[in-house]
């Protein structure tokens, strides 16, 4: 009686605590104007192969360096061609770090859960703070496909402990014009901006910004 | 009229030997011709067509109706050929569509339609409204080229990474 009691009591602490959490986040201002002009924010990129990969690089170099520095471009298991055609971006600080795959294309959603634990294992050391900093630094941009969930739940777990966090952008391809990817449904909610390039995708979603093509 | 080029790509993805069968038809090729595109490049993917079993990555040379026809499977990279050519006409994938439109080359796009889930239309179709190319189905191409008139068609703007930095600068409290 009593360890139900205890169990119910516990459930309902996570639960008001990731309420609260996911609450805070949502209502969050802009963060404050920077103190420094000259400090640069680290930006990190998530990779995800093929035209996701190609649009991802392409928004990150049109980036002022003087105010943002790549610090890891973030790849799938298997995925040594994002990471070639990123080394002409990555600077000498700029991590590479691997990540296993969610779901492979085309694998069947009914076996999704096993491989989306085993990335959530695989990737959540991402989000665990080391001497205050948070490897993942200011900026996640993720575009695509489905591990994309996993990096953004990693994130939350970071918020609902209490960990920095960086804010997460996400932008729908350039190839969505009237309906959004399974992934761009599944996160539209759980990222800080959601970003859309063509103008029907704005009804698609509350959370969706139409902010023209990027790429 | 001084000698001008085509380049047909389907992809290196998935076959689309409807495409490939289409433009490689006399029809086409006619049409082709009589536009004064008297060479073809041809990237031919993984093909299952009898005609095409000898064709790899070292060019095949053929020519029909009046065309030089120059067949391969694959390349690393398409921009050279792309570069080289006069006219396009390619798979709906919004890769190579972006990548042809701002070398600004005229396009015809094919969207494949036994493709699953195929939203490769739905890009296709937004550009051929915003007359950045033209997008026709399979049946189609040999009256889109004979049809192609490339002064109606609008370039496509170059990249500017200007919005999606604002983007970044008002997360990041810039601005």
């Amino acid at each position: 009686m009593a360890a139900l009691a205890v169990v119910l009591g516990l459930v309902l602490l996570t639960i008001t605590r990731a309420g609260y959490v996911y609450w805070i986040h949502r209502k969050s201002v802009r963060r404050v104007a920077r103190p420094s002009s000259t400090s640069t924010c680290a930006v990190s990129v998530f990779l995800g192969s093929g035209g996701h990969t190609t649009e991802a690089l392409q928004l990150v170099a049109g980036l002022d360096g003087s105010r943002y520095n790549i610090r890891a471009f973030i790849f799938s298991a298997g995925d040594s061609l994002s990471v070639q055609r990123a080394s002409s971006l990555s600077g000498s600080a700029t991590q590479l770090i691997e990540i296993p795959r969610a779901r492979r294309v085309h694998q069947p959603l009914s076996t999704v859960p096993r491989t989306f634990f085993l990335s959530l294992f695989g990737t959540i050391r991402l989000v665990v703070p080391r001497a205050g900093q948070t490897p993942l630094g200011d900026i996640l941009l993720m575009n695509g496909p489905g591990t994309c969930v996993v990096l953004c739940a990693c994130v939350w777990i970071a918020r609902f402990v209490g960990w920095p966090t960086p804010r997460m952008v996400y932008v729908e391809s350039f190839a969505r014009v009237t309906s959004l990817s399974l992934s761009g449904k599944i996160l539209s909610p759980f990222v800080d901006r959601f970003i859309v390039q063509w103008p029907q995708l704005a009804s698609r979603s509350r959370f969706a910004e139409h902010r023209g093509w990027l790429i | 009229m001084s000698p001008r080029s085509a380049f047909l790509t389907v992809g290196a993805t998935a076959p689309f030997d409807a495409l490939l069968s289409a433009v490689l038809d006399d029809d086409a090729l006619r049409a082709l011709r009589d536009k004064g595109y008297t060479h073809l490049e041809v990237q031919c993917g993984k093909t299952q067509l009898p005609d095409l079993a000898q064709v790899s990555s070292a060019p095949w040379h053929t020519q029909r109706q009046g065309v030089d026809i120059s067949l391969w499977d694959f390349k690393s990279s398409l921009s050279e050929d792309i570069k080289r050519a006069d006219l396009v006409i390619s798979h709906a994938g919004s890769g190579t569509i972006v990548d042809v439109l701002r070398l600004g080359k005229a396009l015809i796009v094919v969207p494949n339609t036994a493709l699953l889930h195929n939203h490769q239309e739905e890009v296709a179709r937004a550009l051929h409204e915003r007359r950045h190319l033209i997008s026709c189905s399979v049946p189609d191409v040999a009256r889109a080229i004979r049809d192609l008139d490339t002064s109606s068609l609008i370039p496509f703007p170059a990249f500017d990474g200007s919005e999606f930095q604002t983007i970044l600068d008002e997360e990041m409290g810039f601005i």
